[in-house]
């Protein structure tokens, strides 16, 4: 079966590199069946993946140990659907999952938009040759399919891995990664075929949304999989796997918002083409950083070659792009320009430069330490405060600006009528600020700043559906026919429940740490932890040993609270588990770690209480739906779109 | 047609991220610098990043009067062997055989650690082992 | 084993059918040159283009009025222009739409 697999990632990578060889023939020579025929290579890429896949699942599914990939990531004893999800868990699983991804995406996009055909011609040979790189790793390089004489039992899975979220964590991800690969073929196709319209742009706008919603759900789950599963009290630390995904959403966050001013006013279009070209570069960078070591990180391993790889298709896009951006500098005149730096417009651009700015500064952290070994030998690094320096920097400024896009009109807004829609979100600002400076908030100045602009962004959202909804007569009709505005309100709501979990969650929280013997007890921010015993219980796979604590506050019982460990023998490691309970007071938890159990009983409790952390979570749900108000389609918008291209032989 | 502002906008917001970027690193110094333990006796003193792969016997509790151990270089046959002593919480994967990394300073011949600062390197892909706080 | 190697050698049938079936169905063709716009269209879809701008520019501009983002001064000063523009692009959109059926197609 291994045989089937192996045969069937060979065909994918003949067909897509059909797909790119004919393709590009086929376009620059003007073939029409040939286009055609390189267009099915492409469609049928994605089925010989789907049969190899298929084979590693089943393979997976029946604990083959005969697969060297099966043995290193499974064991008997693994749960069935963790077992499956071992899929991604590799390597060389995880590059097919990419791949499948991929094909499946390319097929779909140029399928939707076959009748563009000279548009299509050209972007079928871009998604061809990222998916010969792909196709060639599992090929030649890191293949998921080689075979050895089976082991007794698999090494399993680590037991961190075994948990819900690491089921969808990864193919979120990927779903959004790969999806960036859509808007920057379409926009290279754009360029290549020397079209100057932006019928790209409305080809991808879903796709750009949809990659941008999965990036962001995935950075979630990963997120809350962190704050429950590795258990230290926090959901990010900006290890370099991290912000690996973090940057290209940063980036294209920004190119959502400029692609939106290129649609309206025809300004931006260099701007443009070169921000998805950069947001494609970093998911590619950003799985690089993932695989291959070469930066220290908690998630790297020993340094493995496949980054070599990585990086030299990296050279090759970059190249690619920028001398294609260079070459066609022509076509992006610009139809506008912009007129006021008080303007929506120019809000757009302020938005932009600041969320490229923090994705730069964070890719320079990131690669900081390789640039310091490279130039005096000793590797440098920067942690915590760097990033949090600039986050604060840049991204209090773009919370701030979330309130004030809303308010201000296109082209030139006026001072006089900016100041009458200021002036209920700033007096609900101010009031806002100054109660909690009262309340004793004042203690870490960026929380402060971030919860006041937090309330001056919610007071203007508000503000926006209130207006709204008196212009149009009810909210359904509202936002029925201005999808895209309110639906982006929506986001922007999350992003601010988002804000304000993270400052509450960081800037304001409490930790302790006591070692208690059975029967006594800690003070935390007004609750008591009392250790009452240890207990031990047998999972499927694990030997799981944890404390009994009472949380109370004052003489009320709230909750049993069992942090403690569990020991995995196949895979001789323990694991943490961490004993949580959300308060529906502040929205908050308090988060118990037992670090250390004793033989004789003694607990080392570690206490954090975390205010309004929940937000965070919450958020995700909000920026899911307002995605969704986003991208649904407007038969009003589609008419006329099908009406503007529809004349057009192609 | 008025004159586009757009691009004195950028050239002021790049000179200004230059600016804070510039700011910044003077005032926090350049970051920290990861030594492995054969060289880490030019160090001494200094706050660094310690990496290496835990050797010999842990001793002690990291909760109650810290824990010890001795670390070596991850690569090559170097003999130098770093005393670790090293309070704080313990990342799941920690054990002798493990690549780890920790930051402290270097202080009469063993490395006191920074509490909490001790992270485990895990052994395959997409497994962290974190205790920050 | 068997069952790999027929499963195998049908995905590669099926690959090489897709591929090749652009050329199984026409083997001959009158005309195999891959549409492209022409300079006539080209510069439909610009004024297309800009005619959907100004549209949509006018309707937020009314939005923007009611919601008392823009002061009913700033809109009497704006809305003339807005619309001439609109008008303009729809106007120079009309002789085109005769144009819209000569296809103008390169030879390869």
């Amino acid at each position: 079966m291994a045989a089937l697999g192996r045969a069937a990632l060979l065909l994918s990578l003949g067909l897509v590199a059909y797909a790119l060889v004919g393709g590009s023939f086929a376009a620059w020579k003007r073939r029409r069946r040939l286009a055609l025929s390189a267009q099915n290579a492409l469609l049928a890429a994605f089925a010989t993946t789907l049969v190899a896949a298929i084979v590693l699942w089943i393979a997976l599914w029946r604990r083959d140990l005969s697969f060297v990939y099966v043995a290193q990531h499974t064991s008997r004893s693994l749960p069935l659907g963790y077992a499956l999800s071992a899929f991604w868990g590799g390597q060389e699983g995880s590059l097919l999952l990419w791949l499948l991804v991929l094909t499946g995406y390319s097929a779909l996009a140029v399928w939707l938009n076959r009748r563009s055909r000279d548009l299509v011609a050209w972007t079928v040979p871009v998604l061809g040759g990222v998916g010969v790189f792909f196709a060639f790793m599992l090929c030649f390089v890191s293949s998921p399919f080689d075979t050895a004489a089976a082991p007794a039992d698999g090494a399993g899975m680590v037991p961190s891995l075994q948990n819900p979220y690491m089921l969808a964590h990864p193919p979120m991800l990927y779903l959004g990664y790969v999806g960036l690969t859509i808007p920057f073929a379409f926009a290279m196709g754009s360029l290549l075929a020397r079209r100057s319209d932006e019928r790209w742009i409305v080809a991808t706008r879903r796709w750009t949304l949809t990659a941008w919603t999965f990036l962001g759900v995935g950075q979630l789950l990963g997120a809350h999989w962190a704050y429950v599963e590795i258990g230290w009290g926090g959901y990010y630390a900006w290890d370099p796997v991290e912000n690996a995904a973090l940057m290209p959403w940063l980036v294209a966050t920004a190119f959502l918002h400029s692609v939106m001013i290129q649609e309206k006013r025809g300004m931006l279009k260099v701007w443009n083409v070169t921000l998805v070209a950069l947001a494609f570069c970093l998911s590619v960078f950003g799985t690089f950083l993932t695989r291959s070591g070469v930066i220290s990180s908690i998630h790297s391993f020993s340094q493995s070659p496949i980054g070599g790889w990585f990086l030299g298709f990296l050279a090759i896009v970059i190249v690619f792009s920028v001398g294609l951006i260079y070459l066609r500098l022509p076509l992006l005149k610009a139809r506008t320009k912009l007129e006021s730096l008080i303007s929506r417009e120019a809000t757009f651009l302020y938005n932009n430069l600041l969320l490229v700015a923090l994705a730069l500064t964070i890719l320079w952290g990131v690669v900081y330490p390789l640039l310091t070994q490279a130039v005096n030998g000793t590797t440098r690094s920067v942690s915590k405060p760097y990033y949090d320096f600039f986050l604060h920097s840049f991204g209090l400024p773009l919370l701030l600006l979330m309130g004030i896009g809303p308010l201000v009109a296109w082209r030139r807004a006026s001072l006089r009528a900016l100041g009458k829609t200021f002036a209920i979100p700033a007096a609900v600002a101010v009031v806002t600020g100054g109660a909690l400076l009262g309340a004793g908030l004042g203690s870490s100045l960026p929380g402060l700043l971030a919860y006041t602009f937090s309330a001056f962004v919610a007071a203007s959202i508000a503000l926006e559906f209130v207006r709204g909804r008196r212009a149009t007569g009810s909210i359904t009709r509202l936002v029925a026919r201005n999808r895209r505005r309110y639906g982006g309100y929506l986001v922007h709501a999350a992003v601010v429940l988002l804000a304000i979990g993270i400052a509450g969650s960081s800037a304001y929280q409490t930790v302790r740490e006591r070692s208690l013997q059975p029967g006594q007890a800690m003070q935390v921010d007004g609750y008591t932890l009392t250790y009452e015993s240890l207990g031990t219980r047998q999972l499927q796979n694990a030997q799981q040993t944890s404390a009994v604590v009472d949380l109370s506050r004052g003489h009320s019982h709230i909750a049993t609270l069992h942090p403690g460990k569990s020991w995995f023998p196949v895979e001789q490691s323990s694991s943490n588990d961490v004993s949580i309970y959300h308060d529906p007071r502040n929205l908050g938890d308090v988060y118990t770690i037992a670090d250390g159990i004793a033989k004789n009983g003694t607990l080392d409790l570690k206490v954090l209480v975390k205010p309004l952390v929940n937000l965070v979570w919450a958020a995700g749900f909000v920026f899911v739906f307002g995605s969704l108000v986003a991208m649904w389609p407007d038969a009003v918008e589609q008419r006329r779109l099908v009406e503007r291209y529809a004349a057009l032989p192609v | 047609m008025k004159r586009s502002p757009a691009r004195l906008v950028i050239a002021l917001s790049v000179a200004a991220v230059l600016a804070i970027f510039i700011l910044y690193t003077s005032i926090a110094g350049a970051g920290t610098p990861q030594i492995s333990p054969s060289t880490l006796g030019q160090h001494h003193g200094e706050d660094v990043l310690l990496v290496g792969t835990v050797v010999g016997h842990v001793a002690g509790n990291a909760h109650a009067g810290g824990m010890r151990f001795l670390l070596k270089d991850d690569h090559g046959t170097e003999p130098a062997r770093t005393r670790v002593l090293y309070s704080g919480s313990v990342p799941d994967l920690f054990r002798t055989g493990r690549q780890i990394v920790v930051e402290g300073t270097l202080r009469d011949g063993t490395f006191v650690a920074k509490p909490g600062s001790l992270v485990t390197k895990c052994p395959s892909k997409y497994t962290p082992a974190k205790s920050n706080t | 084993m068997t069952l790999a190697l027929v499963l195998g050698a049908a995905l590669a049938v099926l690959a090489v059918v897709a591929v090749a079936r652009p050329f199984l169905r026409e083997p001959v063709t009158a005309s195999d040159a891959l549409d492209e716009p022409g300079e006539l269209e080209r510069r439909r879809l610009a004024l297309a283009e800009e005619r959907d701008q100004a549209l949509y520019a006018l309707k937020e501009l009314e939005f923007d009025h009611r919601t008392g983002k823009i002061s009913d001064e700033d809109y009497r000063r704006l809305v003339g222009p807005l619309r001439r523009s609109a008008a303009e692009a729809l106007r120079a959109l009309e002789p085109r739409a005769e144009a819209r059926h000569a296809r103008v197609a390169k030879p390869s």
